[in-house]
């Protein structure tokens, strides 16, 4: 079993120290949470995972495979994707062509073909299209397709993004605040997907800001606060623990 | 009936390279980078065609085929340094490019001709070759968007950080756009070269830089029917009056405000939004 593992990542911007000496695991097969107030360095941990952000400090490995210094495309295709916690996706562009994009790490057909228009480079086109309709009918996103992606509910432009993660077919998921902003039915709904990523035996590093949402899924969850991490444990654990509630729940009312 | 055509042939010879010019700057765009070296590109391969064909009596086919791998690898070399650089700073330093290349044509006179250009080039590309080979670049250009390059082109453009997220090398692409730009601007300056007996520099600087821009910007960025219509246009419309041909330049910047301003998109491919628009609605009215 392979894992996602930071190893004391620690970044600065200037004097501001945004994470510092972070340890966290993350099994394939499981669902991981990272909890924390505002500003406390969550979404900061996934830029460095995913090579968006540089690291000072600390290393990131994939299985055996150090991905710490990696370009960003080269981890994605190490088998990490992510979605963003302020949602980007191509805005004018179709829903379809906003999934499509997700398969691009498996592309095969070659340079010349694709300048040449040679079949193999239709056939591929093609099948990349049926391969993201059964994305988007897994999603129920199918009556949107030829919608452009921006015009979409926030709940549904989450799940187009969602959606295009998952067509890298990656084995680990990094989850930046996908309910925000969702009812409870949809949030509902996204649980069943996140429970259906661990049984593929995908990894899936959840942040959320919805303590009772993280605490149904999560089988660990590590709480961060000011860049460092104060707890980890089950949720029960992590969610009885004095330095948790006192950081992180006494700050808001969640 | 024939004197009407042949009158017009020449227009139609122009229409041929210039949408050959067009594509070359349409399709860096498309891929985000804001390079504006096509008028260098085309500058390098016409004078690579003309030079092996004055001094050194090639044939047209080795001398086109040379003019445009010389265009392709120049691109190439241009692109490295313009990796690091993003919008208005591309387009700066791909305008210095351009002058760079001019005065280097000037100061090897010798070889170049200097201001006075290169004459006496063999007249061995007609109406025939011009649409051939416009055809087929719009051919290119047309299959590399419906595939895998024009997916990666367009998601590059619009999203950067997205693109890397989903495993696409943006160094490649553009590196790649950057050739294929510099191949097609080296193509269509060689076949100019072949079809007008003469070159000069002042063909390859500001003045086709602002026409080949115009043509993109007026026709549309995303799809292969922009920059065909935009030149089609901007061709045609001066030659409806005297007056207007001979201010050829003024009416392609108040066009360009016109467009800019009103239709940002360019005129094909807000027609095209407004086709995909209605369907979608005629749709939406089916199911429900
Ligand atoms: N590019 C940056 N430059 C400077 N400081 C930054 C930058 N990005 C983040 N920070 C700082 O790092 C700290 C952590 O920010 P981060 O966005 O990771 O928090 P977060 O836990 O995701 O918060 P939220 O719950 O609001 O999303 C904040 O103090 C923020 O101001
Ligand atoms: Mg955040």
């Amino acid at each position: 079993m392979t894992s996602l593992k930071l190893t004391n990542l620690s970044k600065r911007f200037g004097g501001v120290v945004a994470s510092e000496d972070v340890n966290i695991e993350v099994p394939t097969g499981k669902i991981i949470g990272l909890i924390g107030p505002n500003g406390a360095g969550k979404t900061t941990i996934v830029n460095m995972i995913t090579g968006m952000l540089p690291v000072s400090g600390g290393t990131i490995h994939v299985g055996d495979t150090d991905i710490t210094h990696a370009p960003a495309h080269e981890i994605c295709r190490a088998g990490l994707a992510r979605t963003f916690q302020n949602i980007r996706l191509l805005g004018e562009a179709s829903v379809l062509d906003n999934v499509m994009i997700g398969f691009h790490r498996h592309e095969t057909s070659s340079t010349l073909a694709s300048l040449l228009g040679l079949p193999a480079s239709a056939r591929e086109t093609k099948a990349l299209k049926a391969r993201t309709m059964e994305l988007l009918a897994a999603f129920d996103l199918t009556e949107f397709s030829d919608y452009p992606a921006g015009g979409l509910s926030y709940g549904h432009q989450r799940k187009v993004e969602m959606a295009r993660a998952v067509a890298t077919n990656p084995n680990f998921v990094l989850l930046d605040e996908p309910i925000a902003g969702m009812n409870d039915v949809e949030s509902d709904a996204l649980a069943d997907i996140f429970e259906g990523f661990a049984q593929d035996g995908k990894g899936v590093l959840l942040i959320e800001h919805n303590v009772r949402f993280v605490a149904k899924l999560c089988s660990y969850v590590y709480v961060l606060d000011g860049g460092k991490l104060i707890s980890e444990g089950t949720p029960d654990h992590v969610l009885s623990d004095p330095a948790v509630i006192s950081a992180y729940l006494g700050g808001q009312d969640a | 009936m024939s004197n009407f055509i042949a009158g017009y042939l020449p227009l139609f010879d122009l229409y041929c390279l210039h949408v050959g010019l067009a594509l070359s700057q349409f399709i860096v765009l498309r891929a985000g980078v804001f390079s504006l070296a096509t008028a260098a590109f085309a500058g390098i391969g016409a004078y690579t065609a003309g030079i092996l064909a004055v001094d050194l009596g090639a044939h047209p086919v080795l001398g086109v085929l040379c003019g445009t791998l010389m265009g392709m690898l120049v691109a190439m070399v241009l692109s490295i340094p313009l990796a690091r650089l993003r919008g208005v700073y591309q387009a700066i330093a791909t305008v210095a490019f351009i002058q760079i290349c001019l005065s280097l044509n000037i100061y090897s006179e010798s070889i170049t001709g200097g201001a006075m250009g290169l004459n006496n080039i063999p007249k061995t590309v007609g109406t025939g070759t011009l649409f051939v080979f416009a055809a087929l670049a719009t051919y290119m250009i047309w299959a590399i968007e419906k595939g895998r390059l024009g997916r990666a082109f367009n998601t590059i453009r619009q999203d950067e950080a997205v693109a890397a997220s989903l495993g696409i090398s943006i160094r490649k692409h553009q590196m790649l756009a950057f050739a294929i730009s510099g191949a097609l601007a080296g193509l269509f300056g060689s076949l100019e070269a072949y079809h007008s007996y003469a070159i000069d520099p002042r063909q390859f600087g500001f003045h086709l830089l602002i026409t080949v821009l115009s043509y993109v910007i007026f026709g549309g960025r995303n799809s292969v029917i922009g920059p065909l219509a935009g030149a089609a246009f901007l061709i045609i419309l001066p030659e409806l009056a005297r007056p207007l041909a001979e201010n050829r330049m003024v009416i392609y910047g108040i066009m360009l405000i016109l467009v800019i301003n009103f239709m940002p998109k360019g005129v094909a491919d807000t027609a095209i939004d407004a086709i995909k628009a209605r369907r979608l609605t005629a749709k939406r009215g089916d199911s429900a």
